[in-house]
């Protein structure tokens, strides 16, 4: 006993600090694995509200609506996919502010929306809106 | 003889021990950043077909992640969720990090509606659009 104590006299200030550095070490690492793990890309998509007053319908929006069978309208004519980009730089040109309405019935499908939006943003449109068409 | 008492002189008489505290403040420093600013992403566990855009942007602090999946099911942390509770769960998720926004992964066949509802439904918590999850076009 009178050993322990006098050990503890000539050296009892000094804590071995490693195993906490060990420890530190490595909730540090985990950290930093965990704070970069997952970065998702994807397409902002504005929903207006259905009850707002200010319709962006009836504002000077480009309309493009999404049928329940996948088929995309423009102007009350039948538009291809890879036609959309086309026919929104035509009209962008005409009003380079118009925002992109996109009207979509129940039936229709999330990744025909995206297309139309992706071509939208591909075109240079500021702003894609998401409207239901009920 | 104790491992203490083979130690003692040698680090008395080498001063070759290197001081670790200065290393270890900075150690401390880096670790409670880490701690701060990691947000814990609770996946949502779902195989998807995404969609593919050539426009998309890395989604801002987007660790609030629903899917639906192609049968219109919505997933959150690998949990199938009903419509009506997606809102509790949303505010649930902002609740503990406020700064989070909301990402939405949808199938390429995943009916629109479904992805409608669930926007609508966690209007009232939105701070900024929600975000599409895409994949990169090839």
């Amino acid at each position: 006993m009178r050993k322990i104590a006098r050990d503890q006299d000539q050296g009892g200030a000094e804590i071995d600090l490693t195993p906490m550095l060990d420890v530190v070490f490595i909730m540090l690492i985990f950290f930093i694995v965990v704070a970069s793990f997952i970065k998702e890309a994807g397409v902002e998509v504005n929903r207006p509200d259905n009850n707002q007053p200010d319709d962006p319908e009836d504002s000077t929006s480009i309309v493009v609506e999404i049928a329940s069978d996948n088929q995309i309208w423009m102007e009350n004519r039948r538009v291809d996919i890879r036609a959309v980009r086309a026919n929104i730089q035509r009209l962008l040109a005409e009003d380079p502010q118009a925002p992109v309405t996109v009207k979509v019935e129940k039936g229709a499908e999330a990744g025909i929306v995206i297309d139309v939006a992706d071509a939208a943003r591909e075109s240079g449109v500021g702003a894609v809106n998401w409207a239901s068409d009920r | 003889m104790s491992m203490r008492d083979h130690a003692r002189p040698s680090a008395e008489e080498g001063a070759n021990q290197i001081d670790l505290t200065p290393m270890l403040d900075v150690v401390f420093i880096m670790l409670i950043f880490f701690i701060v600013t990691s947000s814990f992403v609770k996946e949502p566990g779902v195989e998807l077909f995404k969609p593919q855009a050539s426009t998309q942007e890395a989604c801002e602090r987007g660790t609030i992640i629903f899917a639906v999946d192609a049968n219109g099911d919505i997933f959150y942390n690998k949990n199938k969720l009903p419509m009506d509770r997606v809102m509790r769960t949303a505010e649930a998720a902002k609740k503990e990090a406020p700064q989070a926004n909301i990402v939405v992964q949808v199938d390429r066949e995943t009916p629109a509606y479904v992805v409608e509802d669930l926007i609508d439904t966690v209007r009232p918590i939105l701070t900024a659009p929600p975000c599409i999850s895409t994949d990169e076009e090839a």
